[in-house]
């Protein structure tokens, strides 16, 4: 960890320097990429929206879920109205909560972990469907997978703020600039990200954004049109990722992702953005893990398959029940607990890991991997993902039908039965076959052959009958 | 047609019978006692004359063991051959196939528990279809008693002679199929039924019924069988057959008989033998009436076909009870498969020995035609030799021809292997991930790929309706709904289904356009073009596909 941070220490300065020197980012230059430290050759990492890890694993065996007895308060002072128990989502529709900073500070309450029914009753709203949860007859997917591969229990995200805080973590280890649209502007130009040292290393990257419309960036985004895509690829606030064609040529429609499996190229580092099947609500559930389905299968069947690594996880907890307390990291954070899963040729098959997590732990482990200098503070000092992979054994194949549950090899008691039963009847047949033979040829003894010339002897008597 | 009578037979003076009967079936008496022991002479001229007998069937023997064993795998399974070897190896303990090629799937196990003893390893094609060989050239030597029994050494020989090349014997007894086994039983109870009629003895009776019952096991069609034998025993009283026998012997056959259905109940899975049967009684016709007419004759032989009719024709005046029993044991399967809708290319190869019997009477008589006889000794004794020579070779080149690779891109059922499928099927074990799912056309080439592959296998043209598909298999009722849910990662295209199941192979390659296939693997075979020059045309394509 020291050796991280010192590492991050130095190279944060050689990067500002660099930046400050020439007034933009070191990424422009790519000089030829560098080879991986761990078989990982390709790591992909998706960010789906707006769920805490008690909402879709709180129930998963084995995992740190709801612990009994769980009940939140409807009110988190004054006169006790009761609390709600959580409960299964199966088959019930609810609305999507909508969870910014005030409601998320409000169920955090100071660490107390109390206020989530009550930072929506506080508002005059029904605050209990926080406490809904979902399980396996629901994820299929994401159970098969955490069945198969490396379920995080205490994974969290970066900043109990909104998705555009959160996902800025996750390619930058940092907060995004705040302040006038002019300052904004300029701090973006200095902000460094993922993709800009993996540029300026010449490691090839891509970001996959589905339905991408290169037209819908933070210029185009107005109260007046407003635009989500801003918010969901957060590079597309960076003007040099806008108008630098050697950087904006790696943010491509999904589309591309298949094809590039389909030819082998796919880069060392994917990020994909979703649109639609995002989850933040019930309805996008389903299409989310279809989506995953895809993207996972597709790798699976890939010649990328052996050398990959595919990291999904969430941009916030959406106000869904979480009881676990965050670390306090530093003044933005841990946020809310999120579910997160890696699925890899490599990862610990159907294990649990409980190591403290966020999004810059990818980053840490991106950095390790292809030898780059960290981002900020949090990524030199987050701890990587390494320890869900398993490099001392060898690639596992892929598991193309992890939607569905793991089934038991079936009894070999009913094959045994079978040998039984014919070899009891085809000893019956030999032995029955058997008697006859020997029974002819006893009376055959009877008889005693002579020399060829004795005179003729009956061989057999048939019992055919003989006309008069 | 035939006689009752029968006076060269009932006693039959020792010097004419006295060697074959003396070799096969009565041994010298063991030294046991000086009294026992046998004349020096005697000796001799019996070793003399075993090894005259003996050395003619050997050359048989190892003629046929050449026809079915050479080049044994060079063209990997069809799909019959891969559901039987799939059962062996789950019956072996092979849990990957178990899950694709259940146990308990249609027919009994008899073979499926032979070739499960070869299975226990690495699965080979060579060692499954060694087995059918082997009881394919038993099935001549079974041939060779049978006539000898019924007629005489030459018959016998000429028989077995006439089935170790026939075409129909040959190409069959070199698949895994479960009919070379049945063959082999069936022809084992003609002979254990003339023991019997010679001798009235129990012991034959109840081996007659138990190697039925054994027959039945081999495959359940068999049973058509029973009704030969029960006409052949009502249209010849003067078989004395006793009903204490008939009782004990019925007894036997259904307690054999009964492995299967035991087995299924006792394991739970009596309902999948109900269904397969139910499938089977109202399952659509797959062949024309006259299918068996078209296709068998250039495989049996026409020669055998039309030496078989002469000699019952022609020599109707010596007919006796071995003709009405080889007659009635041919009809029954003939009339049945006939009206039976569901024809198969292998289903009649119980009747091949029986032709080959009938075939071989006639030939061995064609020394003694008098029209013969009246230009001379030697030419007689020449025509003895020539015509045989002239079947055997008449049935030898087709023979040659077939057990060669085929090269065409469509297919039929029972004739052979299926060029391609092993290949595409070992592609997919290599390159293709173990819980990966495909769909085929049609479950054919699914079969094939599911046992060389050991990947799960769907095919297209499988009815939704349980009336109209194979229990065995598993419906994908909306393969467009699947292919976007990711279910399959694969399609597969073959020209064999294609050419048979014309709309399937379309809409294959419809769903192949519309999910991006790109294909990763293509089996080609080796066709003649317009220019005269082999070109490589595809059989086999297999596609990697993605839902968007």
């Amino acid at each position: 960890m020291r050796r991280r941070l010192l590492a991050g220490a130095i190279a944060a300065a050689l990067s500002f320097g660099w930046t400050a020197w020439t007034g933009l980012p070191a990424a422009t230059a790519a000089p030829a990429g560098a080879l991986p430290t761990t078989p990982i050759e390709h790591f992909v990492y998706l960010l789906q929206g707006d769920r805490s890890f008690d909402n879709y694993f709180g129930t998963y065996p084995g995992a740190d879920g709801i612990p009994p007895g769980t009940c939140q308060k409807r009110v988190v002072t004054g006169t006790d109205s009761g609390c709600v128990k959580p409960f299964p989502l199966h088959g019930k529709t609810v609305q999507a909560l909508g969870a910014g900073t005030v409601e998320l500070d409000n169920q955090y309450d100071e660490g107390r972990m109390d206020g989530f029914v009550a930072a929506y009753q506080n508002q005059g709203r029904d605050g209990s469907a926080v406490m809904g949860y979902y399980d396996q007859r629901d994820l299929p997917t994401y159970w098969g997978l955490a069945n198969r591969y490396v379920l995080f229990d205490r994974f969290f995200s970066a900043t109990r703020s909104g998705e555009r805080v959160n996902r800025s973590y996750w390619v930058s280890g940092s907060a995004p600039p705040t302040g006038s649209p002019a300052a904004v502007a300029a701090d973006y130009a200095k902000h460094l990200t993922i993709f800009d040292r993996l540029q300026a290393a010449g490691v090839d990257w891509k970001f996959y954004v589905q339905g991408y419309d290169p037209r819908q960036t933070y210029r185009t985004a107005s109260r007046t049109t407003p635009t989500t895509q801003p918010v969901r690829v957060p590079l597309l606030n960076y003007p040099r990722f806008l108008d630098d064609p050697a950087l904006s040529s790696h943010i491509v429609d999904l589309s591309q992702y298949y094809r590039d499996l389909d030819s082998g190229q796919l880069p060392a580092v994917s990020y994909i953005a979703s649109n639609g099947p995002s989850e933040r609500s019930a309805r996008s559930i389903d299409s989310g893990q279809q989506l995953v389905t895809n993207l996972v299968g597709s790798l699976m069947v890939s010649s990328s398959w052996k050398s990959s690594a595919f990291l999904l996880s969430y941009d916030g907890s959406g106000g869904w029940f979480d009881h676990v307390k965050p670390p306090q990291v530093d003044s933005q954070g841990y946020g809310m607990r999120v579910p997160a899963l890696l699925v890899s040729p490599y990862a610990r098959p159907g294990s649990v890991n409980s190591t403290v997590l966020d999004y810059t732990s990818a980053l840490a482990f991106i950095e390790d991997n292809w030898k780059l200098a960290p981002l900020a503070s949090r990524d030199a000092a987050a701890t990587p993902i390494t320890a869900a992979f398993d490099f001392g054994s060898a690639p596992r194949p892929a598991d193309v039908r992890f939607t569905e549950p793991l089934v038991a090899p079936a009894s070999s008691a009913s094959v045994a039965l079978v040998f039984w039963c014919y070899g009891a009847v085809l000893c019956l047949v030999a032995g029955l076959v058997g008697y006859a033979v020997v029974s002819s040829r006893r009376r055959a003894t009877g008889w005693r052959p002579g020399p060829p010339s004795a005179p003729g002897r009956t061989v057999r008597a048939l019992p055919v009958r003989v006309k008069p | 047609m035939t006689s009752d009578t029968e006076p060269a037979s009932v006693l039959v003076p020792a010097p004419q019978r006295f060697y074959g009967a003396a070799i096969w079936d009565e041994p010298p008496a063991g030294p046991d006692s000086q009294a026992d022991r046998p004349d020096p002479r005697w000796r001799r001229l019996a070793t003399g004359h075993r090894l005259r007998t003996a050395l003619p069937v050997a050359l048989v023997l190892a003629l046929a063991t050449f026809l079915r064993f050479w080049q044994l795998d060079r063209v990997g399974f069809n799909s019959d051959e891969a559901v039987y070897s799939g059962t062996a190896a789950s019956l072996a303990g092979n849990d990957t196939l178990r899950s694709m090629f259940p146990v308990f799937r249609a027919h009994p196990l008899f073979l499926q528990i032979l070739l499960s003893w070869g299975m226990h390893g690495e699965l080979s094609d060579w060692s499954a279809r060694a087995v059918t060989a082997l009881i394919g050239v038993a099935a001549v030597l079974a041939t060779y008693a049978l006539g000898r029994r019924l007629y005489d050494h030459r018959v016998g020989l000429l028989a077995a002679l006439i089935l170790a090349v026939m075409p129909y014997h040959v190409v069959v007894s070199r698949q895994v199929l479960l009919d070379g086994l049945m063959t082999l039983c069936a022809t084992l109870v003609l002979y254990c039924v003339a023991r019997y009629v010679e001798s009235a003895a129990l012991p034959w009776m109840l081996a007659s019924c138990a190697l039925m019952g054994a027959t039945v096991l081999a495959k359940e069609t068999s049973i058509v069988l029973v009704g030969g034998l029960y006409a052949f025993f009502a249209l010849t009283p003067a078989v004395r057959l006793r009903m204490r026998h008939v009782g004990a012997g019925g007894l036997v056959m259904l307690v054999v008989i009964a492995a299967f259905p035991l087995a299924l109940s006792l394991s739970g899975r009596a309902s999948s033998g109900q269904h397969y049967l139910l499938w089977q009684l109202f399952r659509r016709s797959n062949h024309g009436r006259l299918f068996y007419a078209q296709v068998l004759p250039a495989v049996i032989g026409p020669l055998v076909l039309v030496l078989a009719v002469l000699g019952l024709v022609l020599l109707r005046g010596h007919n006796t009870w071995r003709e009405r029993l080889l007659l009635t044991w041919l009809a029954a399967p003939v009339a049945f498969f006939s009206l039976w809708p569901v024809k198969g290319f292998q289903y009649l190869l119980p009747v091949a020995p029986v032709l080959a019997v009938l075939a071989a009477r006639t030939l061995a008589r064609v020394s003694t035609l008098a029209a013969l006889q009246e230009r001379g000794r030697a030419l007689a004794a020449g025509a003895g030799y020539a015509v045989p020579l002239v079947v055997v070779l008449s049935l030898l080149v087709p023979t040659w021809s077939r057990i060669e690779p085929s090269t065409s891109r469509t297919y039929l059922a029972g004739t052979g292997g299926l060029p391609g499928g092993r290949e595409a099927g070992r592609w997919l074990e290599a390159n293709v991930p173990a819980t990966a799912q495909l769909l085929a056309i049609g479950p054919s080439m699914a079969n094939v790929l599911e046992f060389y592959g050991q990947r799960r296998v769907y095919a297209l043209s499988v009815s939704p309706d349980p009336a109209n598909r194979n229990p065995s298999y598993q419906p994908v009722p909306n393969p467009d709904l699947s292919l976007r849910q990711a279910r399959f990662q694969y399609l597969v295209w073959d020209s064999y289904t294609a050419s048979r199941s014309p709309s399937f192979g379309a809409k294959l390659t419809a769903l192949v356009s519309k999910y991006h296939g790109v294909a990763v693997f293509t089996a080609t075979v080796q066709v003649g073009a317009k220019s005269g020059q082999p070109v490589d045309a595809p059989v086999v394509v297999i596609y990697r596909v993605r839902p968007t």
